[in-house]
């Protein structure tokens, strides 16, 4: 009896591995050992052409830091924080938006919700390069909006909306919204109505009922959303690359100039591990803080 | 349940949200609007942009290497994907805890959690090391089919898993009394079943394949320029011309003509499974 539960079981464990092996084995040789090297290269010194090279050493991260031969500047910590502050607003903008948009869609006829909701997600679909240069025919030097612009006088004259900062953050709303949406629209669709009319019932109406019949039903799609939009408008390369320009630079941008323009391998990874800390840390408050506030409400990748 | 909204507050909604529509393909349509370029010392709009591309060799063959990426991608990860989705939901042994049993998971969900900057670096650095050693894969359009293999693979597992773990489980003790064997549940049973998540896995890699500029960019060689890196070199270093533009009004249209008629078959489809129901 128990050698044939014995066999059974060695004979499913045999079958895992036959059908999941090959999956598995090709993303850890080809993601999670790179991404561990990647790491490793952090604690190394760099030669003079930018390769990593023993001893060990913690001047990478003296770089990430701000110090160099020259001092100390303030570069690497405003580029640091301008990272934050543009994926936060992109995540509090798509997650204004998106609100509006959901309960659009799910007040209309259940026959044209999908279309509705494919017409939100397509453009993400196309190439992400192509979506964001896009956003330079309609903010650049020579487009309309800009001469609005200048008239108010927000813009200075011969320089367009992009590149700058404005135009990187609504690249990112632009390029991440479908990502608050489809988690938002799920949590909506699950929506218990009845509690709404119980509200209603009590006289409740307006924002007051929204806010403690409807909100408190959606905070799980938002809160997966706003983790989906937050991490990648963090670390993201194309938009700040295309829209930003050299006074909008974002961390995705100084780590990619580590490993082309610039070569240092070491200081790029060690800003690769800073911005990987910061992310895991920012995604543990996040939850720490949501449990606080709203207790059920989970957000689950 | 949508009876409780009011008018008023239906207005609302729909005075907030056309316009966001509209401004989510403002720019798309106004990069075809500008690929309608007068030709030089002409006036009004021209096919001349679109003339000058289909006689550019260059974006023949960027457009020829990305169509090999993205279906050569797609269907080794569909093949990979679909057999680790259905080994997790097969064999894995239910409600086991501990690392190791978490650790297909832990697996699975890296290539879609990693920021795909740090995705690309990895693989440029790890490639470069290997060729440096034995003087295997080399930068080019090989390593970049595997980097698009290595971020497809969770989306079809998960797709497939997603469709088998909706099944009858006596299914499977159903096909092994009938005397089908593994193999044979696996092609008689298991694939026609999931055959529409199997479709639909490809379908998502090929797109995941086409949006993906990053991590192309980092894996990619001199000698394997496809259409999103012909596309964002061009921009760097002359800025847009009506050429970008017609190739980027392309590239949006196919997307947009596949994803409708996409929508509208499976949509068909489901009528009709409803139906027979």
């Amino acid at each position: 009896m128990r050698t044939a539960a014995q066999g059974e079981a060695r004979s499913r464990a045999i079958r895992l591995w036959i059908t999941s092996g090959p999956g598995l084995f090709w993303i850890v040789l080809f993601l999670l050992i790179p991404s561990a090297v990647l790491l490793g290269i952090g604690f190394f010194s760099a030669d003079d052409y930018g390769n990593p090279v023993l001893p060990l050493s913690t001047t990478p991260f003296q770089q990430v830091a701000g110090y160099s031969l020259l001092g100390w500047d303030d570069g690497n910590i405003i580029i640091f924080l301008r990272s934050v502050q543009q994926a936060g607003i992109a995540t509090v903008v798509t997650a204004l938006l998106s609100y509006p948009l959901v309960f659009f869609i799910m007040t209309r006829p259940a026959s044209v919700r999908p279309l509705l909701l494919l017409f939100i997600i397509l453009p993400s679909w196309t190439n992400q390069v192509v979506r964001t240069y896009a956003w330079l025919e309609l903010l650049g030097p020579n487009a309309p909006v800009t001469w609005v612009a200048h008239w108010l006088g927000i813009v200075p004259p011969d320089l367009g909306i992009a590149p700058g900062s404005f135009a990187v953050t609504t690249g990112l709303a632009y390029n991440y919204l479908p990502y608050m949406i489809v988690p938002l629209y799920a949590s909506a669709e699950k929506l218990d109505w009845t509690l709404v009319e119980a509200g209603r019932d009590l006289y409740a109406s307006g924002l007051r009922l929204f806010w403690h019949t409807v909100f408190p039903q959606t905070v799980p799609g938002l809160l997966s959303g706003v983790i989906f939009v937050a991490i990648p408008a963090f670390g993201d390369y194309v938009v700040p690359q295309l829209l930003g320009g050299d006074r909008a630079l974002m961390i995705g941008s100084l780590i990619a100039n580590q490993f082309t323009e610039t070569p240092d391998w070491p200081y790029g990874a060690a800003l690769t591990i800073i911005m990987l800390v910061f992310t895991g840390a920012g995604l543990v408050a996040f939850r720490v803080l949501t449990r606080k506030i709203g207790g059920e409400g989970e957000a689950t990748i | 349940m949508s009876t409780v909204v009011p008018p008023r507050v239906r207005g609302m909604l729909a005075g907030i949200s056309w316009p966001v529509y509209v401004l989510l393909y403002t720019p798309l349509a106004l990069v075809a609007y500008y690929s309608f370029a007068p030709a030089p010392n002409m006036a009004g709009h021209s096919l001349h942009a679109y003339n000058v591309l289909f006689h550019d060799g260059v974006v023949f063959v960027a457009l020829q290497r990305s169509l090999i990426l993205a279906i050569g991608s797609a269907t080794v990860s569909t093949a990979l994907g679909t057999l680790l989705g259905y080994g997790l939901c097969r064999f894995r042994v239910a409600n086991a805890r501990g690392f190791m049993a978490n650790m297909p998971s832990l697996i699975i969900y890296t290539p879609i959690i990693m920021p795909s900057l740090v995705f690309g670096i990895s693989e440029l650095i790890f490639f470069n090391f290997v060729h440096r050693t034995t003087g295997m894969l080399g930068a080019g359009l090989g390593t970049m089919v595997i980097a698009h293999i290595t971020f497809q693979v969770p989306y079809v597992a998960l797709t497939v898993f997603a469709r088998l773990a909706g099944l009858d489980p006596n299914l499977f003790e159903a096909s092994y009394d009938l005397y089908a064997d593994g193999i044979k549940s696996f092609l008689y049973l298991v694939v026609p079943v999931v055959q529409p998540a199997i479709i639909g896995g490809f379908m998502l890699g090929i797109t995941l394949s086409i949006d993906d500029f990053t991590i192309s960019f980092f894996t990619s060689g001199p000698g394997s320029v496809t259409l999103p890196i012909y596309i964002y070199s061009a921009i760097a270093r002359k800025g847009i011309s009506p050429e970008i533009n017609a190739l980027g009004t392309l590239m949006i249209t196919t997307i947009v003509v596949l994803a409708i008629v996409h929508f509208f078959i499976t949509r068909h489809r489901d009528d009709a499974s409803r139906q027979e129901a």
